[in-house]
Parts: C-alpha cells; sequence; structure tokens
C-alpha cells in the first residue's frame, strides 16, 4: 500500500512537472498584459491530490513541482514565487476542501485556488523585489483566475468521476 | 465532493472579483503612490525633507547661499553665491534619483522615491 | 506533519531574510565633487560597512592625488623644481597609469596641464581668456614626457612641468573601491562623474545596473542609457564646468595642441570600460581628438564610446554592444542616433 502510494505520488508529480512543461506553450502573458500569466494546469494535479490522496503528499508534490519546474526552466526568483504562490494556493484549497462540499463544489475550490496562487505570488514579489509596483497586476490576474479556476476545476472533476468509474482507489 | 454547484461557489467567485476591484480601487486612489521626497543636505546634515505633490510650491534660503525652489514635483537649486553655478546649470530635477550639488557650499539637493528605471546618471 | 510545516516555515524564512537586500548610501565630498556609494549587502549593518569601507579608501587616496593640498605628494612634487622626490606607491601608481595613458592618446590627455588650467582659471574667480603670449609659455611647460618615472616610487619632474592628476583621479578611487569588493559585493559608486557598477545589482532581474547618459544641454535629464556590470561609465563634457566672456563659452577640457579649450564639435563622451582610470583618461582624450579622430582611435584601440556631437547627432563605437546594452532615448530631446 504504502510502496502503492508513493508510486502515485512519484507519478501525480512527474504530470504536474509536465503540466507546467505545456503550460509554457501557452505563454498568457502574450494575451494579457501581466508578466507571470499562466494557466495553472498544475493547479490540477494538487487538487487531485487533495482530494484523493491528503494534504500532506498534496504538500509533496506541489514542493517537488515548483522545484522540478524551476530547475527546468525557471530563475531563483521564479522558483520563489511560485513556492509562495502554491503553498498558500494549497493551504486555501485545504481548508475548502475540509468543508466535504458542504460549502461549495470542486469547481469553487479550484477558483479559490487559483486567486490565492497569484495573491501568494505578487506578495512573494513585493518582498523580494521591494517594491509594491507589482501589486498593479493583481487585479488582473484575479479576474483572470476566476475562469482559469473553473476549466482546472472541471477537469479535475471529469477527471475524479472517471476515476470513480474505473473504480480506482488508493 | 459533489459535482453539482453551490452557493459557495458563487460567494468564492464573487470574492476574488470583489478583492481585484479592492485592489484595483485602491491603487487608483493611490496613484500618487510614487511619493516623490526633495532632500536637502548641507554639509552632509540632512536639513530638509519635503514630500512633493503638485501643491507643492516652497523656496527655502540657505543663509542666501542657496536658494532652492520646490514647484509642484519638481526642485531645482535657482540660484547659488558661488562661482561656478554648476548646481544651477544642472536645471530642473523631475524624477527620483536626480542629484544637484553645489560643491562650494557643500550643498546637495536631491529627489528620492521609486526611481523610474535608471541606477545613475553620468554627466 | 507538524516537521513538514516547521520545514517549511523555515524554508520561507530563510527565503524572507535573504529576500530583502539592504541598501545603503554614504554621500560625502571627496576631490573637489560630489560622491554618492551605494552598497547593497544581507542586512543594512553589512551593508553600511561595505560602503563606508569605500569612503575610508576614498578618502584615504585624496591626498595621494591632490595637488592643492600642501600636504600631498603631488604638491610636494611640482614645488621641488625638478629635484627627485620620493612619492607614496598610491600616487606613484596613480602617476604611473597617467604617463601610460597619455602616450596611448598620442598626448590628447596629458596630466602636465596644470600651468594651462591654471592660467585660464575656469571654475575660479580669476576665470579668463588669457593673451597668447601667456598660452604659448604655458604650453611650453607642458608635455608627459617630462615626467621621469625612475622605478621604486621616485619621480622627477623635467623642463618646469607640473603634474595634475584631476583627469584620471576620479577614475583612479573608482579602481580602488573596485578592487576592495569581492564577488559577493554589489556597489554602486558615484565619484563625481564616474560611475562603477560593481557586482549584482538586486532591484533588477537581470542583475545589471543602468546608467543614463545625461543631455548635455540639461545634465538632471539622459539621452541614452547604458545596461552594465562590473565596468565603470565615465562622461567627460563642455557642460558642467565653463565660463563665458565676450559672448562666448570657454570650458575646462583643454587641447594641449592649441591651449584653448578643445573645439571639436562635440559635446560629450562618455567611455564604458573594466578600468575606470582608463575610461577617465579616454573620455578626456577623445572629446579633444573629435569624433572623427576618436571613432578612429576607439576602433583600433577597442574602446566602447559614445560621442555626443554639438549638432545633436550620438554615435556609438562597435565595442559598445559587447560590453553594455545600449539604449538611444534622445529623439524626443531632438538628438539623433546615428547608426
Amino acid at each position: 500500500m504504502k510502496a502503492k502510494k508513493l508510486a502515485l505520488c512519484g507519478l501525480l508529480t512527474a504530470l504536474a512537472v509536465v503540466l507546467s512543461l505545456i503550460e509554457r506553450l501557452f505563454p498568457l502573458d502574450a494575451v494579457v498584459p501581466v508578466p507571470g500569466a499562466k494557466l495553472g494546469l498544475a493547479n490540477m494535479v494538487t487538487l487531485f491530490a487533495l482530494t484523493r490522496l491528503s494534504v500532506r503528499e498534496a504538500l509533496a508534490i506541489a514542493a517537488c513541482r515548483v522545484a522540478v519546474s524551476s530547475l527546468l526552466m525557471g530563475s531563483v526568483t521564479a522558483f520563489l514565487f511560485s513556492l509562495f504562490g502554491s503553498m498558500l494556493s494549497l493551504f486555501v484549497m485545504w481548508a475548502l476542501i475540509r468543508t466535504e462540499g458542504k460549502f461549495c463544489s470542486l469547481l469553487g475550490v479550484s477558483v479559490a485556488g487559483a486567486a490565492a496562487h497569484n495573491i501568494g505570488q505578487v506578495i512573494a514579489a513585493v518582498i523580494w523585489m521591494q517594491t509594491t509596483a507589482v501589486v498593479a497586476y493583481l487585479p488582473l490576474l484575479l479576474v483572470m483566475s476566476v475562469p482559469l479556476g473553473l476549466v482546472t476545476g472541471l477537469t479535475c472533476q471529469i477527471v475524479l468521476s472517471h476515476m470513480k468509474k474505473i473504480d480506482f482507489y488508493v | 465532493m459533489r459535482s453539482k454547484l453551490r452557493w459557495g461557489d458563487f460567494v468564492i467567485a464573487g470574492v476574488v472579483l470583489a478583492i481585484a476591484a479592492a485592489v484595483a480601487l485602491v491603487l487608483a486612489l493611490g496613484q500618487d503612490s510614487g511619493q516623490l521626497y526633495a532632500e536637502v543636505w548641507q554639509d552632509n546634515t540632512l536639513v530638509e525633507r519635503v514630500a512633493l505633490d503638485s501643491a507643492t510650491d516652497r523656496t527655502i534660503d540657505l543663509d542666501g547661499h542657496n536658494i532652492i525652489v520646490l514647484s509642484g514635483k519638481t526642485a531645482a537649486i535657482q540660484s547659488a553665491d558661488c562661482n561656478d553655478q554648476v548646481c544651477v546649470r544642472t536645471g530642473t530635477l523631475t524624477r527620483a534619483g536626480q542629484v544637484a550639488v553645489c560643491l562650494p557650499n557643500r550643498v546637495v539637493l536631491r529627489l528620492t522615491g521609486e526611481t523610474d528605471g535608471i541606477d545613475a546618471i553620468v554627466s | 506533519m507538524r516537521r513538514m510545516i516547521a520545514a517549511i516555515l523555515l524554508l520561507l524564512c530563510a527565503a524572507g531574510c535573504t529576500l530583502r537586500p539592504a541598501g545603503y548610501t554614504a554621500d560625502f565630498f571627496a576631490m573637489d565633487t560630489f560622491m554618492s556609494i551605494t552598497a547593497y549587502g544581507r542586512d543594512e549593518q553589512a551593508a553600511q560597512q561595505t560602503a563606508v569601507r569605500c569612503e575610508q579608501r576614498v578618502n584615504a587616496l585624496e591626498p595621494a592625488l591632490s595637488r592643492t593640498r600642501e600636504d600631498s605628494d603631488i604638491y610636494r612634487l611640482n614645488q621641488a623644481a625638478g629635484a627627485v622626490c620620493e612619492v607614496s606607491a598610491d600616487t606613484y601608481a596613480a602617476i604611473e597609469a597617467a604617463v601610460e595613458y597619455a602616450a596611448l592618446t598620442g598626448g590628447a590627455f596629458d596630466p602636465t596641464m596644470a600651468p594651462l588650467t591654471d592660467l585660464w582659471g575656469v571654475n575660479t574667480d580669476a576665470a579668463r581668456v588669457p593673451a597668447q603670449t601667456e598660452i604659448d609659455a604655458a604650453l611650453a611647460r607642458v608635455g608627459y614626457q617630462n615626467i621621469d618615472l625612475l622605478g621604486e616610487n621616485q619621480v622627477r619632474l623635467l623642463g618646469g612641468a607640473q603634474i595634475d592628476l584631476g583627469g584620471i583621479g576620479k577614475g583612479f578611487a573608482t579602481d580602488a573601491v573596485a578592487k576592495l569588493l569581492d564577488d559577493e559585493d554589489s556597489v554602486l559608486a558615484m565619484l563625481g562623474g564616474n560611475i562603477g557598477a560593481y557586482g549584482q545589482n538586486p532591484s533588477r532581474d537581470s542583475g545589471n545596473w543602468v546608467v543614463g547618459i545625461a543631455d548635455p544641454d540639461d545634465s538632471a535629464d539622459y539621452i541614452a542609457t547604458v545596461e552594465v556590470r562590473d565596468r565603470s561609465v565615465v562622461t567627460s563634457g563642455d557642460s558642467e564646468r565653463y565660463f563665458e566672456q565676450d559672448g562666448r563659452r570657454y570650458h575646462h577640457i583643454f587641447d594641449p595642441a592649441t591651449g584653448y579649450p578643445a573645439d571639436s564639435g562635440l559635446r560629450s563622451v562618455t567611455v564604458i570600460d573594466t578600468v575606470s582610470t582608463r575610461a577617465d583618461a579616454l573620455t578626456t582624450a577623445l572629446f579633444v581628438m573629435g569624433l572623427e579622430q576618436g571613432m578612429a582611435f576607439c576602433a583600433a584601440q577597442n574602446v566602447a564610446a559614445i560621442f555626443v556631437t554639438a549638432d545633436k547627432q550620438v554615435y556609438a563605437t562597435d565595442k559598445v554592444d559587447e560590453v553594455c546594452v545600449f539604449t538611444f532615448l534622445g529623439e524626443e530631446k531632438g538628438y539623433a542616433y546615428a547608426q
């Protein structure tokens, strides 16, 4: 059982890294004038891990994903920004998922997670660059996080329902 | 976890958009957040530090040696009793990081605040 | 779980600590100019330490390079009337560098112009246009060949020569600051018209330093920027120190060939170099040479230089693109970038 879980974690980390790489192919910041705007595909993996595994595994997967994808293509600053964003996002989604659907569905969790990720990144940037100028990007990033969070949440929902059909349990 | 949309989903979307609007509003109101300060130094001591805004209109007279004029978001050494006049020729300072210096009187006028893209001027 | 949270908090804290590169600026007057040295470090104390160390080094150099202080080596040497003098190692090194660059530029830069600059008195109460006979007499004493470097810090001045290291003093001080620093330090030193940008700029992602090149008509504003690291940027121009007589403007950069302010059609010359002393001497020399000869000199000697002419043309040598990112911004102010 433990080995299976470990294998699944590794698999999910790899998937998250690949999704972050794929994200690179859609440079959203070319469409909207905001540096660092991303689809947030890797958020799906975190969401999945949070629902099917536990917060512990989700945390480990997210941290590994950030570290590996930063090693592959990012700078130190990018690493810190996305680590901060991912952790805040994870925390917010974890808190919402604990309500077990009484308060909101996976879609709401996903949207909140996407928004938290952006807020975390901007906070990290403010601390790092010692300037509040980056806050100017936040409103647009937040507005975008609603549709983008919906898309990732929906995808995750579909995946989960299929998983249920094939009787996939960890 | 049910897949059905719940009222909380709308609340979350609403809250996110509200935060976005609030931040945008604060930013718009605080458009002047790039606050400029004029600092007047004499003999390595800070004589005066003035926050500049569009209504600033002040003249600082350093015992007749140098007359500094702060007007709107600009500052300039208007006159100096020395013979090189380098500080007067420096002209009007408008950006953070700019400095006008009167060597004979050891007076420094400098604008501070968030810089707009350069670290230093070489002249 | 608890251990993990602790680890993450620790990581964030560690990040938070390195996240804030503290800066400290030391402003001071030395070498007849205003100087400002900004250092960055782990915390404010480290930054202050670095900045103050640099300031102390510059202040310590002042007596070694000054011509006017009576306790200085140069003053003693100039008063020695041709006798052999022993000077400090710093002074000797500076004189040696000055002679080297004078030879390199064929005398366009000359550290023995003191009699001439004293005669004109630009920036003093006595500023005036001297008579031709006076100029000729002063010029007779000018010539870097009259500096006799005897080794082991022994120097002799021949033919009534007088040394003035003003043309390279700030560059020499900038280099001295650079030598104090190690790979970890980041320092932006502005010593008068000399800028030294060393180490990584913590306020930019690129880690580079962006230096604006002043508009000769408005030195508070700039017409171009260069993005550099571990290099010095030096400008010489006619706009800061000058006097006017009979409706004509006389600035402070003299042509050793004529004894008059260099009339080469240039407003300013900027040089980007790893050695600030060299950049300092070259800006003066290139200003004297003028555009055409200066560009040829730069091509031959591989110098990164930016020329601003009186008719508002901006020229950059080929080497400029190799050593920095050059951005021309002077269009609105009526300048044109001549490729």
